[in-house]
């Protein structure tokens, strides 16, 4: 029932997170790079749910994330179905690694996944489109669009786990109450 | 990990490269089903974000707002005048073409729309319009203002649609140098330094073409292309000679990030 719980959670936090972070502007400042909130959304998810649930969480992310930014012109489509997916895939069963760790170990492994998991997530799709355009270009821009987003969800990640895992404690685990009382 | 966890990995990474075999025309099809399912959340929070940046914008005084207002009447009366005696002029240039048995040019329809929101992306440039199949909007339909070439279309829903903007490197335009015989291709770049300016660079030109800064870049009008000839696209900043072929880098007509409204072509009147 909490895994239940958790999970409807997650979907509307993920769904939650697009929103917002669609209407976020880029931050001219660092050369245009944007909050990028879903994988720290998805890693949090990956970190408490149990691998099955995690499972479920990556298909919704991944599938949600490949069509938010699923880009068609002239009939080609730059970054294919899918992709997300498979990231999303990865990147919980590293995350899942981390559940049964102390408290505080969590919490820190949860900030290093998030920024690096932002970082990665955006590394994949550039890569992604030089290889669909061809030739190879980069710029200092780039690599701020890159990093900049992954070491925002880093810092905001401790605050996160912090406040999610205080309204997690909040919902009633109904299982644990059960084991409980059988006792 | 059991073998239960590995069964289900394999099975999600199988429906990941299934779902990358699918054409571009049933996944575009999924993300104008997607578009439409997430419009009413994207919109509220674009315009919560939009409410916010204009709130001191918004707080004019009443003698402000009619000066405003007296402004746009006179604006409006002279654009009225403008239109009938253009009407007029038309009438006339269309009964020469008759007398002289001219084919008629085509004049394309215009649909009116309004920018909702502006790219959540990092590496493409996009807006999304108000218009959709509803309004007669299809795919790689150009989007214009009264300044210049914006973009053009790329995926479409029931009421809203996706605009490529001319600054994205996806959007390939056939285009012109006017004053010139020079024709090249204009694309964005695809990592823009400035993006609130934007660049754009056109290749593939003669490489002893004399090409001055200032000069005005139009869209060439080619075969099966989305773009009609002689939209204005930007102005020559700099023109480099290469080992083979020449490039320019143009500006922008307009600045593609404060324009509010755009005009899609929607096809002949």
């Amino acid at each position: 029932m909490k895994t239940l719980i958790d999970l409807i959670a997650l979907f509307a936090g993920v769904f939650l997170a697009f929103v917002v972070q669609h209407a976020l502007p880029p931050m001219d400042d660092l050369q245009g790079a944007r909050v990028v909130l879903v994988p720290l959304v998805f890693c949090y998810a990956a970190i408490v749910l149990p691998f099955p649930a995690m499972l479920a969480a990556a298909f919704y992310t991944g599938f949600f994330s490949d069509l938010f930014y699923l880009h068609i012109v002239g009939g080609a489509v730059e970054i294919p179905m899918g992709i997300s997916i498979i990231y999303y895939v990865i990147l919980g069963c590293l995350a899942s690694r981390f559940r049964s760790g102390p408290e505080t170990a969590k919490m820190w492994m949860f900030s290093v996944l998030s920024g690096a998991g932002t970082c990665t997530f955006l590394l994949l799709q550039f890569l992604m489109i030089t290889w669909h355009r061809g030739g190879w270009e980069w710029a200092g821009a780039a690599a701020w669009r890159i990093l900049a987003p992954g070491l925002m969800a880093a810092l905001i990640a401790p605050l996160f786990h912090l406040v999610v895992s205080h309204i997690d404690n909040l919902i009633p685990d109904f299982s644990r109450m059960r084991r409980a009382s059988r006792r | 990990m059991n073998r239960l966890n590995i069964a289900l990995v394999v099975g999600l990474v199988a429906v990941g490269i299934y779902l990358s075999t699918l054409s571009s025309e049933s996944v575009g099809s999924m993300k104008a089903s997607f578009m439409s399912l997430l419009s009413p959340f994207l919109r509220t929070g674009t315009a919560m974000q939009q409410n916010i940046g204009s709130f001191g914008q918004r707080l004019k005084t009443l003698d402000e707002l009619d000066v405003e207002n007296t402004r746009l009447k006179i604006e409006n009366r002279v654009l009225r005048t403008e239109n009938s005696l253009m009407r007029e002029t038309q009438a006339e240039n269309q009964r020469l073409r008759l007398a002289l048995d001219f084919r008629a040019r085509s004049s394309h329809k215009l649909v009116a729309a309004r920018i909702i929101s502006r790219d959540s992306s990092t590496w493409w440039s996009t807006i999304r319009i108000n218009r959709g199949f509803e309004d007669g909007v299809e795919a790689d339909q150009p989007v214009v203002t009264d300044g210049g070439l914006v973009g053009k279309t790329t995926t479409v829903s029931k009421n809203e649609a996706i605009v490529v903007l001319v600054t994205d490197e996806s959007c390939r335009i056939g285009a012109k140098i006017e004053g010139t015989r020079e024709q090249g291709i204009v694309t964005g770049l695809r990592i823009q330094e400035n993006t609130s300016e934007g660049m754009l660079q056109m290749n593939f030109l003669s490489k002893n073409a004399e090409i001055t800064s200032g000069m005005d870049v139009l869209t060439a009008g080619v075969a099966h292309g989305s773009f009609p000839p002689g939209i204005l696209i930007g102005k020559v900043r700099e023109f480099h000679r290469r080992a083979l072929d020449g490039q320019a880098f143009v500006e922008p007509a307009m600045d593609l990030s404060i324009i509010e409204d755009v005009f899609v072509l929607v096809g002949k009147k």
